[in-house]
């Protein structure tokens, strides 16, 4: 308030008042910063979706009980695609427009992710994908990247595991009909074949398949070492069971997709030996590691899996790049990219290669009803992503 | 952009129940599979335009066309049925298509067709807003068709059809000769949807198509009102923008479908637009007055 | 081999006819397409492994299965199908669809989405006949078929009831002229059509070790081409072109390897029958 004449003294001490509130308000009124998610909360994939949240939530936790982003707290919006293009689509548009987010995080599958990538490259935004495997996904844009393996990578991981360490000399694969399943099986066979072994018989089935006694019938009474079987829990759960029923002998070996509680809670008995290639390795004595295991169990009432590792340290990735970047698209992207051995629960990214992780590939074993480690392969030639 | 990306949707799932109308609605015929020619319309352009350098336009001439060929073998296959035959029939026809995009490389197989390019005009790429307008005018084009089928000598006859199938046959109306034409222009028009749905993706796959879609369609046309293009609109419109208007009900979303189905179906056959419908009555009691 | 997938083939048939059958007896008598069988199916699978749970024994959630899928059926029948007869099939058929995808969701919000284990300790052994193999879950999925069609048979055939069923299902209007009462009958149609998809549920439950909220999409959209392929109301068709339908499709993989989808099989085959011969295998 102003007299005619002034009160000189008065205004400037409000006047100072008011310049230290609007100087201090800012940093405070910033408000979080908001990141996108999504996944398939709702549908088949539901299982997966929830599990990836949870562990999104966790990640999101953790980082704002440590102080946030440089004092400011990440807020992530989550949204259910459904496993449906049309409603990831819509999703993405919402993220940008309404949600403003300025970096998103993929908990979803292949086809979601696939859909999305290019939305969220021509907006400028990062993406930090968790799981889902569709080689095309990282060729949207320049920000977009992947926190889990290559079908490729995994697949020669998966032949290295078998024909190396577990010394199987006559194999039969089980092909799950999708794009994950064919990837890896194809570069699991190319591997072992290299390796010397002789590809017995190569069947394809598909997505959701519970009858597997025709399948497993044909090869029942065939010498065959070991069985490598591309599957989600549902299928590899029915194989191990079917294979075991029928007496077979070989030794099964899967892939993350059988990395879930579920699958050795519907194999029961059966899953005892299987072999899988993931990215999470459960006997990891890292504190990080074991803490996730812990919280997670606390929070969902399970053991945790790779899609929920997955999504844990594809938060957490896009968190180091606001850190190191700021909040600014570009420069996430930037920070992102010249990112260099990043330790995640999920392994040690030495750096991003188009998008493309180079990580070494766990193998993990049921022992005993539980899920122990088997052996880690980390040879260059086999976990190098095929991009240039 | 996002108003214009749910915008686009809405429009691509009217001009799927204004075909689907057609078929269902005008000419009484019972099809359970119209996301299969929705996916025939898709994958013709996807797979023209990525892997033979077509442009958007004749692509999409091509796509129409494709969807309708396919629909007339089935209508031919379905002069030989009626009703429940008919159902189960063009369910099939739905679980062979996906598993045949599926299965065979031909059509991206487990993997999909990516970089589905947009139209271009002009030397320009057609954006956003333009491709809504595009959309639209797809959706007047399948008003236009069904309005004139239903005043033409055709539509006369599809309508007796629909009433009773045997009088019209008595009657020496030409049975197998009009069930085919409302097959092959419907699903032509889902061939249409098909042509932007793929371009607007960019990125198709078989899972896109599969029987809970052509479910979905359905329910937006009863739901409207079957028999009439206001309600296969209004339907769109309605069941189309309602997952975003309503996205606190997302877990509760197929329930809700389900349940609305059933309801209508025993207190409001005439769905929300229909002929019968409440609304609809009061609606023209008003203009009447 | 061969003669081991035929046993695969006839374990995966017979549950396919379990499924069908019920589906073949409402149409006989309705003339409707009882699409939301496929939820009775799975609340059988999720009653019967309550009922274990419950109870530890396989036999009481058997019936544990049936009766809630009875209950179930009969609650279609009652506020479903009843009340639209007069309208055109569209409407019912549409309504069945709603009640199916409702069901499913409902399963899904109340038991999840993951699948639960149904690990049921079976106390018979595998069957070995010469080079044959017949596995303890397979035996007890071919018995209780068995058992279940030859009750069914019986019934059908040698109580006046049963007749009456038949009588019905043949033309509903003179049956109702011959002041049967048609309505009982077309009630004890669903209950026992939907007592047979009941076991069917739990079977595939315990057979498979998994209940999840879709298990019934599958096998009731090929329960639907089966029983088109067998002869829409015709039970001893649909039980043939269930059995054979399982043992086209295990031909397909363990055999002839051609690459196509097994589920595309039974509707491939119907639609081969339906232009040879549209009444079906053994139709009318």
């Amino acid at each position: 308030m102003l007299t005619a004449e002034g009160e000189p003294t008065m205004n400037r001490v409000i006047v100072a008042g008011l310049m230290l509130l609007v100087t201090a308000v800012p940093a405070a009124a910033q408000g979080p910063i908001k990141i996108g998610f999504f996944a398939p909360l709702t549908g088949f994939a539901a299982a997966d979706g929830a599990s990836a949240r949870h562990s999104a939530e966790i990640a999101v936790e953790e980082i704002n009980g440590a102080g946030g982003i440089k004092g400011r707290k990440i807020e992530l919006v989550v949204y259910d695609d459904r496993h449906d293009s049309k409603e990831a689509v819509a999703v993405a548009s919402k993220l940008i427009e309404k949600d403003q987010v300025v970096g998103v995080v993929s908990g979803s599958y292949s086809m979601p992710s696939r859909v999305t990538a290019p939305i969220f490259a021509k907006a400028g935004l990062p993406v930090t994908v968790a799981y889902a495997v569709h080689p095309d996904v990282t060729k949207a844009g320049p920000c977009v990247f992947r926190n889990g393996f290559l079908g490729q990578v995994e697949g020669a991981a998966g032949a290295e595991s078998a024909v190396k360490l577990q010394k199987a000399r006559r194999i039969a694969v089980l092909t799950v009909d999708n794009d994950f399943g064919r990837v890896a099986s194809a570069a699991f066979i190319e591997r072992a074949k290299k390796l010397g072994a002789e590809i017995h018989s190569e069947q394809v089935y598909k997505l959701g398949e519970k009858e597997f006694g025709p399948y497993l019938t044909k090869i029942k009474d065939e010498p065959i070492d070991l069985i490598y079987h591309t599957s989600y829990y549902n299928e590899g759960s029915q194989i191990a069971r079917k294979a075991r029923e029928l007496g077979i002998k070989a030794a099964l070996e899967g892939t993350e997709g059988i990395d879930s509680p579920k699958f050795l809670e519907l194999a029961g008995p059966a899953a005892e030996g299987v072999t899988f290639t993931t990215n999470l390795n459960r006997d990891d004595p890292r504190p990080e590691v074991q803490n996730f295991l812990k919280r997670y169990q606390a929070k969902a009432g399970t053991g945790a899996d790779m899609v929920g590792a997955s999504a844990y340290d594809a938060v957490r990735i896009l968190a180091r790049g606001l850190e190191t970047g700021g909040t600014d698209p570009k420069a996430i992207c930037a920070a992102l990219t010249g990112l260099k051995d990043y330790h995640g629960i999920t392994g040690k990214i030495t750096r991003f290669v188009k998008g493309e992780v180079t990580k070494p590939v766990q193998i993990q074993i049921v022992k005993d009803g539980k899920v122990r480690s088997f052996a880690v392969i980390d040879n260059p030639e086999v976990i190098t992503p095929p991009v240039q | 952009m996002y108003l214009l990306t749910v915008a686009t949707l809405v429009a691509i799932y009217a001009i799927l129940t204004l075909g689907l109308n057609t078929v269902t609605g005008l000419a009484g015929q019972i099809s359970l599979g119209h996301a299969a020619f929705f996916g025939v319309g898709a994958y013709t352009t996807a797979i023209l335009t990525v892997r033979h350098g077509w442009s958007f336009w004749p692509a999409l001439l091509a796509a129409v066309a494709a969807s309708a060929a396919v629909g007339a073998l089935v209508g031919a296959a379905a002069i030989r049925v009626r009703d429940d035959f008919l159902a189960i029939t063009t369910m099939g026809v739905n679980f062979v298509l996906v598993s045949v995009f599926l299965y065979f490389p031909f059509f991206g197989g487990a993997l999909g067709i990516g970089g589905i390019p947009g139209p271009r005009l002009l030397g320009q790429e057609v954006a956003k807003p333009g491709f809504l307008a595009l959309t639209i005018g797809g959706v007047v084009l399948a008003l236009a068709v069904n309005l004139w089928l239903g005043r033409s000598w055709a539509g006369l006859a599809l309508q007796a059809l629909r009433e009773d199938e045997d009088a019209a046959r008595a009657a020496a109306v030409d049975v197998r000769k009009f069930k085919i034409l409302a097959f092959t222009i419907g699903t032509g028009l889902a061939g249409l949807a098909g042509a932007f749905y793929a371009s607007f993706l960019t990125f198709i796959s078989a899972g896109d198509f599969g029987f809970p879609f052509s479910i979905t369609v359905l329910c937006m046309l009863v739901f409207g009102g079957i028999g009439t293009n206001r309600g296969a609109v209004a339907g769109a419109i309605v069941l189309g923008a309602a997952p975003e208007l309503f996205r606190f009900l997302a877990d509760y979303r197929m329930l809700t479908y389900g349940a609305l189905l059933v309801l209508l179906v025993r207190f409001q056959p005439a769905g929300l637009l229909g002929d019968d419908s409440a609304i609809w009555r009061r609606l023209r009691g008003a203009r009447a007055a | 081999m061969i003669v081991q997938q035929l046993v695969n083939g006839l374990t995966v048939g017979s549950l396919y006819a379990l499924m069908a059958l019920g589906l073949t007896m409402v149409y006989g008598v309705l003339r409707v397409l009882h699409v939301a069988h496929a939820a009775v199916f799975t609340l059988g699978a999720y009653g019967g492994l309550w009922t274990f749970t419950l109870t530890g024994s396989f036999w009481l959630a058997l019936l544990g299965a049936m009766a809630v899928a009875v209950a179930a059926g009969l609650a279609m029948e009652r506020w479903v199908y009843w009340p639209l007869l007069a309208k055109p099939t569209v409407a019912t058929l549409i309504a069945s669809i709603g009640v199916f995808v409702g069901l499913e969701e409902v399963y899904r919000l109340v038991a999840g989405p993951e699948p639960h284990a149904f690990r049921v300790t079976l106390r018979i052994n595998d069957v070995r006949i010469a080079d044959v193999l017949v596995t303890a879950p397979q035996v007890l999925v071919i018995a209780v078929t068995v058992a279940l069609l030859a009750a069914l048979w019986l019934f059908l055939t040698r109580t006046s009831l049963g007749l009456a069923l038949r009588a019905v299902s043949q033309d509903r209007e003179i049956a109702a002229a011959c002041a049967m009462n048609v309505r009982r009958i077309v009630s004890l149609n669903f209950a026992l059509g939907s007592a047979l998809a009941g076991a069917a549920g739990m079977l595939v439950g315990v057979y498979y070790n998994s209940v999840s909220p879709t298990m019934g999409d599958v096998t009731a959209y090929k329960g639907l081409a089966i029983i088109v392929l067998g002869g829409l109301g015709s039970v001893p068709g649909t039980v043939v072109g269930a059995l054979l339908i399982g043992i086209l499709e295990t031909a397909f993989i363990g055999f002839v390897e051609f690459p196509f989808p097994r589920d595309a099989w039974a509707f491939l085959a119907m639609i081969v029958v339906f232009l040879l011969r549209p009444q079906g295998l053994l139709g009318r």
